[in-house]
């Protein structure tokens, strides 16, 4: 049975992140509608280009179709409204670009691929970068510690698709032992072939490792301090003077650290998301970075809407479920009383 | 953190003593003396055809030159310049933002607590990056200069560091001190920025350091997506650069790599300067 203390926790989160996401969602509409753009115009002038010889008639048909396709016949705030109960169904609307195309159809072809990149990567980089920053914590003043720290701050302040950059070019272009970016090969058809799954490990491993390199150092640097401000607790020096052995404190300190690791989790998954979309342009990898930065110089902006709507609703449950883990891990929040 | 310790000039001169502290202050001079003296020196413009396109680095061309033979070493002179402007901008934006709603919402307590908190939760929980990629592509090309790029950064990435005033502020509330002032009359506001400022006033500093590097990272990142400053250079914009015009396919790395490893340089300096002030004024951090 789910204790009364941990529900009303996880409620109150919900709660927090529907309004949430419904500010999310009314900043994303209010911004892209303050742009002054006209697809219709656009398309019509498409139309013309193809097909000169249309009627008045026709082409006040075609605005007419066009207009109803967008929604851009309602007014604003219907079209707020539409588009906020639509958000909720997946329902994202038509892109101006690819006429016909729906919006959902795109993302849901990109999201797989970025989440396929970003969740292993950053959970690698979030359990290596921990034991790392633990044991160099834990041994205070060794050589270690001192590499360590030196390393993290360099690779916390790399930017992902820089290393990105030197990564494609070491190995895919000097060494030629790795594919020069995209997900698979372009001859290829996506099935679940052992062949085609072979070649997509072997075109993900340098955008997987650019993001996971990136990513250890912030950790290791946090984890350290954290185990230092630990070790420094009543509760483990009580252990060390009872004559506990090295395994069993480190075990216990580092399972007291861990827990505002996991908090910083939720939090960082964002910095992550951005990352791993920059290094998506670099590697030319089919995830939503590629689609957004498209959509972008295209001024496609049902798009563009619906890349960020999918993005912070991702998040959102992702921030969830690590919220609920961390209810799980913290004894606070599991028994009940204030959540620090 | 205790900081009535700020006074003491013992302990600045612990941070003087401080090798990292040396060593990431030195590191960082020496970049911003790159960025602001090295364009006297070196006098090449950075948008100028000043010679042939691909030039790998030679004497002439100390950092080679770009596919259209621009060159790079000026790039990276001026590219510096403007991504400190931009991070240094960026701080100034961000910081008083964090600080006086932290301030105001653990001083005041209460609803406006709520609110406040409320709010920086919200954006707290819209990534930044996102939140600014969005908000500069939707402004005009014309529009995004180095300021309103710098605005864009920093009105999306204040929120930790309200929350963070905001849990100082509380726990230093409880204070005797705070307590005396209170009883001399005196008002929330001057007690937050009177009594309760200076005692985190090397948290702050820690915070600026921390959004520059923020700012430098943040606009690297939104003009590679292609919405930074428009008309200008940055370390950003020779990266954008470098990655439309296809740099690492025809490897030419003496494009790419410089800019890159010119916001580590200029980032990491910063961090080893945060970590040793505050392995310097944190008690609990300080070497027994």
């Amino acid at each position: 049975m789910i204790p009364k203390s941990l529900l009303k926790y996880l409620v109150l989160r919900l709660t927090f992140l529907f309004v949430t996401y419904i500010v999310a969602l009314t900043i994303i509409f209010i911004l892209l509608r303050l742009v002054p753009t006209n697809p219709v115009d656009r398309l019509i002038t498409q139309l013309l280009q193809f097909n000169p010889n249309m009627t008045p008639e026709q082409i006040r048909e075609y605005m007419k179709a066009y207009y109803e396709l967008f929604g851009l016949d309602k007014p604003l705030w219907m079209q707020y409204l539409t588009y906020l109960f639509k958000a909720f169904t997946g329902d994202l609307g038509y892109s101006y670009i690819n006429v016909g195309r729906k919006v959902s159809d795109i993302i849901m072809s990109a999201l797989p691929w970025t989440l396929f990149l970003v969740v292993p990567a950053t959970l690698a980089a979030w359990f290596v970068g921990n034991a790392i920053g633990a044991y160099a914590g834990y041994k205070r003043g060794s050589l270690f510690e001192k590499t360590v720290l030196t390393l993290s701050l360099v690779l916390s302040q790399t930017p992902y698709y820089w290393l990105a950059m030197l990564l494609l070019y070491a190995f895919a272009y000097r060494l030629n032992v790795f594919p020069p970016g995209q997900a698979y090969p372009p001859t290829m058809v996506p099935n679940l072939s052992l062949q085609f799954i072979l070649a997509v490990l072997y075109h993900y491993i340098l955008p997987f490792l650019s993001i996971f390199i990136a990513g250890l150092g912030g950790w290791a640097i946090g984890m350290r301090v954290l185990t230092i401000y630990e070790l420094g607790s009543d509760h483990i020096q009580f252990a060390e003077a009872l004559g506990a052995k090295e395994s069993v404190l480190f075990k216990y300190m580092f399972r007291n650290s861990m827990i505002p690791q996991v908090t910083g989790l939720a939090l960082s998954l964002g910095g992550a998301v951005g990352g791993a979309l920059l290094t998506e342009i670099v590697f030319s990898y089919p995830g939503m970075g590629y689609i957004l930065n498209r959509a972008i110089i295209q001024t496609d902006y049902p798009v563009v809407q619906g890349v960020f709507v999918i993005l912070i609703a991702t998040l959102f449950i992702a921030n969830f479920v690590v919220d609920f883990v961390y209810a799980l891990i913290d004894p606070r929040i599991r028994i009940g009383g204030e959540k620090i | 953190m205790k900081l009535e310790d700020l006074s003491i000039p013992p302990i600045v001169y612990d941070l003087l003593r401080n090798r990292r502290f040396l060593i990431g202050i030195s590191l960082f001079i020496f970049i911003v003396c790159f960025s602001l003296v090295g364009g006297l020196i070196y006098t090449r413009n950075p948008f100028d055809m000043s010679g042939p396109p691909e030039q790998p680095p030679s004497a002439e061309y100390p950092l080679g030159t770009d596919r259209m033979g621009r060159d790079i070493l000026a790039q990276l002179i001026w590219g510096t310049r403007y991504s400190l402007y931009v991070g240094v901008l960026v701080a100034l934006i961000a910081m008083p933002i964090g600080v006086v709603i932290g301030a105001i919402a653990g001083v005041k307590g209460g609803i406006i607590d709520e609110l406040l908190m409320g709010l920086t939760n919200i954006v707290l929980s819209i990534p930044s990056i996102l939140l600014a990629i969005l908000i500069a592509a939707t402004l005009p090309t014309g529009m995004r200069t180095y300021e309103i790029v710098a605005l864009v950064i920093g009105v999306t990435s204040w929120p930790w560091l309200a929350r963070a005033i905001r849990a100082q502020m509380m726990s230093l509330r409880e204070r005797e001190f705070v307590y005396l002032s209170r009883m001399a009359g005196y008002s929330d506001v001057r007690i937050a920025f009177a009594d309760l400022l200076p005692n985190i006033a090397t948290y702050v500093f820690m915070a600026f350091v921390l959004f520059v590097n923020g700012g430098i990272l943040g606009e690297a990142g939104l003009s590679l997506i292609g919405v930074g400053p428009s008309r200008g250079i940055t370390l950003g914009v020779i990266l954008y650069w470098a990655a439309t015009m296809e740099a690492v396919r025809r490897g030419l790395w003496w494009w790419f790599a410089p800019a890159g490893a010119m916001i580590v340089l200029a980032t990491s300096s910063l961090m080893i300067v945060t970590t040793a002030v505050d392995e310097v004024f944190n008690p609990r951090l300080r070497k027994q």
